[in-house]
């Protein structure tokens, strides 16, 4: 796309995507209507907090770490938890009723102390995705607001873990100069390995397809 | 972080208030913080042209900021103070300060508005002297592009711009932790990030810019 066209003109009503181009980015909401409201907003984070929370509840338990790393990943289940309890809240009071708890299987993920740190990485990251691509569907600027606040948390523990594991810096800790997000879809395909029986993403009241 | 964090125990204490009195009153012009603190006045107008001053004064602001992390990186790294894994994981900050400048210099073009250039900058005497201080030093600035981002989410009303500086901040949140666990300090200070105004962010920032 040529920039000159839009110094002349055209700038005035489609500008912002120019230069979203410009970032090389996919921006999941600009797909359509994966989120009807708010609340299937709040809904869909609050399964993968569920899922966050229950992983590290899981996972500090099995007792798998020590010094800084155990006391890291201690506050980031805190971390998780407190999103928990701060989405349910929130949906319950803009009127909307919070999704159980997902069933979660979390399979050998516990069964030393890198299986643990790769399957928390792999978790943050994909929190990091799902909030960024969820972002541009949250009309409530308070609530936008709050998840934004949640959403870079989630990035302090995706590259903390990632440090941890001694993983390169770029690509590793960093995930490159802007964070990319990803599609409800492309969200929950990730997730679905770690999700099990009734209650499920696939069956809640996040997934309205 | 607190303001107090950069301003205690530096050398930019020595600025007399006047001087910096005129000093914000100057940059507060150039950010256009009055017209940006009149649009985010009118709360729920944010699906309105969707591209108003507004944004583009919180894009000049943001790359205000972005200039000076990117200065400061060039500058510690030129320095030569650091090495092995910590020298790798600062080195790609840099790269990434740049890149968020060059990025956000082509958005408010294709807006159609008018860079700001990039600030003179000064640093307390010995800032760059030693990897502690540099560190310090790196962990305020990247506390405050944080909550700087985080402040705006409310003021932006194009939710295109939204993103992608949701997506620039998102990386800043990753500086910060990784700063943070290199100066044993916390890289998780809160469950949720904090917000500043562009005010607060502007006082703390206020050392490090000259002219």
């Amino acid at each position: 796309m040529d920039r000159r066209d839009f110094m002349k003109g055209t700038a005035a009503t489609i500008p912002a995507v120019v230069g979203l181009q410009m970032l090389g980015q996919r921006f999941a909401f600009a797909q359509g209507a994966d989120f009807a409201d708010d609340v299937e907003v709040l809904n869909y984070a609050l399964t993968l907090e569920y899922l966050e929370s229950e992983f590290y509840r899981q996972g500090n338990e099995a007792g798998l770490l020590s010094g800084k790393e155990a006391q890291y990943l201690e506050t980031i289940g805190a971390d998780e938890d407190a999103h928990v309890a701060a989405i349910t809240d929130t949906i319950n009071k803009i009127g909307g009723t919070p999704v159980e708890a997902p069933g979660v299987d979390f399979a050998d993920a516990f069964s030393n102390r890198e299986s643990y740190l790769k399957t928390s990485h792999t978790f943050e990251n994909l929190g990091v995705q799902a909030y960024l691509g969820a972002a541009g569907f949250i009309k409530d600027k308070a609530i936008l607001q709050a998840a934004a606040g949640i959403f870079g948390v989630e990035a302090r523990h995706a590259a903390v873990v990632g440090n941890l594991l001694g993983l390169e810096p770029e690509g590793g800790v960093y995930m490159g100069a802007t964070e990319t997000p990803l599609s409800k879809d492309e969200v929950l395909a990730a997730a679905e390995p770690f999700l099990a029986g009734a209650g499920s993403m696939s069956g809640g009241a996040a997934v309205t397809k | 972080m607190s303001d107090k964090q950069v301003f205690d125990g530096q050398a930019v204490m020595d600025i007399e208030d006047s001087y910096a009195r005129r000093n914000f009153l100057k940059y507060a012009a150039l950010f256009g913080v009055g017209s940006t603190l009149a649009v985010a006045g009118l709360g729920e107008r944010r699906f309105a042209s969707g591209q108003g001053g507004g944004d583009i004064d919180i894009l000049n602001y943001a790359l205000t900021l972005e200039y000076l992390e990117a200065d400061f990186y060039k500058r510690g790294l030129d320095a030569g103070i650091l090495s092995g894994r910590e020298q790798a994981l600062i080195v790609p900050i840099g790269a990434h300060e740049d890149a968020h400048v060059s990025t956000i210099s082509s958005t408010i073009s294709d807006l159609g508005g008018e860079p700001v250039k990039a600030p003179k900058t000064k640093y307390p005497q010995g800032t760059f002297g030693d990897k502690g201080t540099f560190l310090e030093t790196a962990s305020v600035f990247e506390e405050l592009g944080v909550a700087a981002y985080h402040g705006q989410v409310t003021a932006i009303q194009n939710v295109d711009l939204l993103a992608a500086a949701a997506s620039i901040a998102g990386v800043e949140s990753r500086h910060a932790a990784i700063i943070a666990d290199l100066i044993g300090g916390n890289p998780f200070p809160a469950p949720v990030e904090d917000n500043k105004s562009m005010k607060q962010v502007l006082k703390a920032a206020m050392p490090f810019i000259k002219s």
